[in-house]
């Protein structure tokens, strides 16, 4: 039963209020017309409202009439029936037509309610625009950025409280920019225009910053609808959220990136590594051949992938047994084998391998890096060698070789000092050679093990023998440190050091008596000489003239050989260490006049010019001493220079020194000569002994005095042209 | 006045040759004794008191250096002259701080002996 609602009443009350009129037309006035044509209202009304049951109010109106008519008139009248029959069958055909056009309504709503089911189910936003940008479907409430919401919430733009969700009637019926966006204009990016005027669809990617920073990805498709003429009447958005998409995408385009780097690496790797990288397969069969391994086999990948890897060994067995012991330990670490090269040159490798496998863990084959180790092989070879020799030298040598490690282990000893102290290899060097129970207090290992070399004398009282020890830190193999110990035995050396000494101090000790000799030996030598001036001196002025010359040259050679004396004297004397300088301040061109005024009659004997050059210079030096320098190098000049020559006695000052010059017109010193003058008993020309006398001494006494007073003296001579004798002293003491 | 000379001497022929030598000075010098040793210079001097002694360095016994040191011990004023074919300074030095006055060093002509006694008699006296 259906309600009475506002609609059935007015149909009621108009029907009633037609059939009330009617009834009082009729009965009461009497009037044969009424006017049957207002029952056409509830009627319509009823058709349109209530369909058919509109043909009830059309039965009841048209009863009523004719009742009415019937009672209160005359006759009833045809007209009665035909009106009544053309007020059925007009609310027949109202309610025909009304029913008809509610089954279309009610399906195109289920049509509606049931598209609005779908749009609701599919995860997109779909939204639909007409021609005049109005929203004609919204599947799902949408944040006003146009972020998808879930259950009520905003998926990602939290910030935006539901109260700002655009909900589905608030943009039905509104423009998209007004309702999405609230501009009152279009959007200048809107790809929708486009769609209606090229009827294709467009698909537009955006993306928008979240409060969190982070990326949202839209991906919206707009899809044209067409009327049946072809023209484009809606657009179709559908927009999807693709963020987690993206993030995927990014996610694997990363790891593509970061794989196909790691592939070039690995690539670049191979290619560029000079060691070999080659796969061999379970046959034995070489897959895969780099440049490394190009290098230094010779062959190319071409000559060698596809072939078996038997060719490459000398041993016809090394291939199998490579692979077997891969099989066997899974891997193969620095195995060191030979292979030929493609020239027949064997080449030394190092191979590491690892064993393939297919995700089953069935092995497929064999990747090996490989490494030339010729040159390190040959490098063993030499340190081989070496070691050898070095061994070699050791057991052959006269010293004796010791190490010992940090912790007093003896760790070797030669043949030298296994024979003499035992084959004490692997104890302890302070219990085995010296009986302790802790290392010797003379032991050198703490100091060899702060890198310091160290130099020694050890006297072994029980061998009776010295070694000069050297002990130096030895660098092991693993960094650590031993200690070398060279000993050499130098007893012998020792003794013969002892017995040179002893022989030094007999020596000194005769060097000592030599030299009292040689002062006894002048004194005595001069004490002959006495009574030979003396008598002389007695005996001239009582001789004939012929024989005062007689007796004169006597006394002359007797007071040349008394020089001569005295001059061996003083070397003796100097030798002796007993002579000592008395220094005063002197007066140079004092010293030199004295000398000059006591050897000028000699040089006037040989008609020499004696000249001299002296500025007025003080020094500081033992004046006897200083006479004596310039007469020898004076009297020297004169004694060697011819007749009729010229000597030069020359005074400088040269900074803190005084240098002395005495030059002659002489017939000059050798070249080869001149070092030797100044020693003693030297003459440059024993020919010359004769005719000049004297021993050469004079050089020598000049030579200890300017020594003594810290100076220097050379000659320098041209033969042919004269000699020139130069000597310095310092000024001062 | 004649000086008194006293010789010590150990080699007869110098003896000989030193009178020898004073005589040329004639009546300068009067030889009044001789001694062939220290020990005997010392007595002779004590018993002769000369006015000069020529005293040789090295001799038997007793030995120049000692010999003028006694001599001086006994007579401050003594005047010795050595004479002797040592002489490097390390003797000379020795003879002066002994208290001999005067050094000659053989050998000697007559020229050297006389000049030199004269300036030490000179020395002496003033």
């Amino acid at each position: 039963m259906e309600k009475l609602t506002v609609k059935g009443l007015l149909v009621f009350s108009f029907a009633g209020a037609c059939a009330l009129l009617t009834f009082y037309l009729g009965v009461f006035r009497g009037e044969t017309r009424v006017y049957p044509h207002l029952f056409y209202i509830p009627i319509i009304l009823a058709g349109v409202w209530y369909r058919k049951k509109a043909i009830y109010v059309a039965l009841f109106l048209s009863g009523v009439y004719i009742l009415v008519t019937h009672y209160s008139l005359t006759h009833l009248s045809v007209d009665v029936f035909e009106r009544s029959t053309i007020l059925i069958v007009v609310a027949y055909i109202i309610g025909l037509v009304s029913e008809k056009r509610a089954q279309v309504e009610a399906e195109i709503v289920r049509e509606r309610d049931k598209f609005q089911k779908i749009l609701s189910t599919i995860s997109e936003i779909i939204f639909i625009i007409d021609r005049d940008f109005k929203v004609l479907e919204l599947s799902k409430p949408q944040l006003r950025a146009g972020i998808e919401m879930e259950d009520g919430i905003p998926r990602r733009y939290r910030r935006i409280p539901p109260s700002q969700l655009i909900e589905r009637k608030e943009v039905i019926g509104k423009t998209c920019y007004k309702g999405f966006w609230g501009k009152e204009k279009i959007c200048s990016d809107c790809p929708v225009p486009s769609v209606f005027e090229n009827g294709k669809g467009v698909r537009k990617m955006g993306s928008f910053v979240l409060a969190d920073g982070t990326m949202m990805y839209l991906d919206v498709e707009y899809v044209p609808v067409f009327d049946e003429k072809g023209n484009v009447v809606q657009v179709i958005g559908d927009m999807r959220d693709i963020t987690e998409q993206k993030r995927m995408e990014e996610m694997v385009r990363s790891a593509e990136e970061q794989l196909r780097e790691t592939r070039d690496y690995l690539d670049d790797i191979i290619k560029s590594s000079a060691d070999a990288i080659v796969v061999v397969d379970m046959e034995g069969i070489v897959r895969s051949w780099n440049k490394g391994a190009e290098a230094y086999m010779g062959y190319t990948a071409d000559e060698v992938i596809g072939r078996s890897n038997k060719m490459f060994f000398p041993d016809p067995d090394e291939a199998e047994r490579i692979m077997e012991r891969v099989l066997k330990e899974g891997e193969l670490k620095n195995y060191r084998t030979i292979v030929l090269r493609k020239d027949k040159r064997p080449v030394h490798i190092s191979v590491s391998a690892a064993l393939l496998k297919n995700k089953n863990g069935m092995p497929l084959g064999t990747v090996r890096v490989s490494r030339d180790i010729t040159k390190e092989v040959e490098l063993e070879r030499k340190i081989k060698e070496e070691r050898d020799n070095l061994n070699l030298i050791f057991e052959s040598m006269p010293d004796g070789v010791y190490i010992v490690s940090k912790d007093y282990n003896v760790e070797f000893m030669n043949k030298v000092l296994i024979d003499e102290f035992g084959d004490r290899v692997g104890n302890i060097c302070y219990e085995v050679f010296h009986g302790r129970e802790e290392p010797c207090p003379l032991c050198k290992n703490t100091e060899v093990m702060n890198r310091k070399t160290v130099r020694w004398e050890w006297h072994s009282r029980r061998k009776n023998k010295t070694y000069d020890l050297i002990e130096t830190p030895l660098k092991n193999i693993n960094g650590t440190l031993s200690k070398l110990t060279i000993f050499r035995d130098i007893s012998e050396r020792k003794r013969m050091e002892e017995e040179l000494r002893e022989t030094c101090k007999r020596l000194a000790e005769l060097d000592k008596m030599k030299l009292d000799f040689l002062s006894v030996a002048y004194h005595e030598m001069r004490s002959p000489l006495a009574p030979i001036i003396g008598y002389a001196s007695l005996l001239e002025p009582k001789l004939p003239d012929k024989e005062r010359r007689y007796i004169c040259n006597i006394e002359k050679c007797a007071r040349d050989l008394e020089e001569m004396i005295n001059r061996m004297l003083e070397l003796a004397r100097i030798d002796g260490k007993k002579v000592q300088l008395t220094f005063e301040e002197l007066s140079i061109p004092e010293v030199v006049q004295k000398v000059v005024k006591k050897l000028k009659p000699a040089a006037e004997a040989k008609n020499q010019i004696l000249s001299t050059l002296i500025p007025e210079l003080t020094i500081q030096a033992d004046e006897q001493k200083l006479l004596a320098i310039f007469t020898n190098l004076i009297s020297n000049a004169i004694r060697y220079t011819p007749e009729g020559g010229r000597i030069d006695i020359m005074v400088e000052e040269r900074g803190e020194d005084i240098r002395g010059c005495v030059a002659d017109s002489g017939p000059g010193i050798p070249a080869e000569h001149l070092p030797k003058i100044f020693e003693r008993f030297y003459m440059a020309d024993t020919s010359m002994t004769r005719k000049s006398g004297g021993f050469g001494l004079g050089l020598s006494i000049v030579k200890e005095y300017v020594r003594l007073h810290g100076g220097r003296v050379w000659a320098t001579s041209e033969p042919g042209k004269g000699s020139k004798f130069f000597f310095t002293l310092p000024k001062e003491k | 006045m004649k000086k008194r000379i006293l010789i010590v001497e150990d080699a007869p022929y110098m003896r000989e040759m030193l009178v020898e030598m004073l005589e040329q000075e004639k009546g300068s010098y009067e030889v009044v004794g001789f001694a062939v040793n220290g020990k005997e210079a010392v007595e002779k001097y004590k018993e002769l008191k000369p006015d000069l002694v020529t005293m040789d360095l090295v001799m038997e016994v007793m030995d120049g250096i000692q010999a003028i040191g006694e001599i001086k011990k006994y007579d401050q004023n003594a005047l010795i002259l050595v004479v002797s074919a040592l002489g490097t300074p390390e003797y000379r030095d020795a003879a002066m701080r002994a208290g001999a006055d005067g050094y000659l060093w053989k050998p000697f002509t007559v020229k050297n002996l006389t000049d030199v006694l004269t300036k030490l008699l000179e020395h002496h006296e003033t």
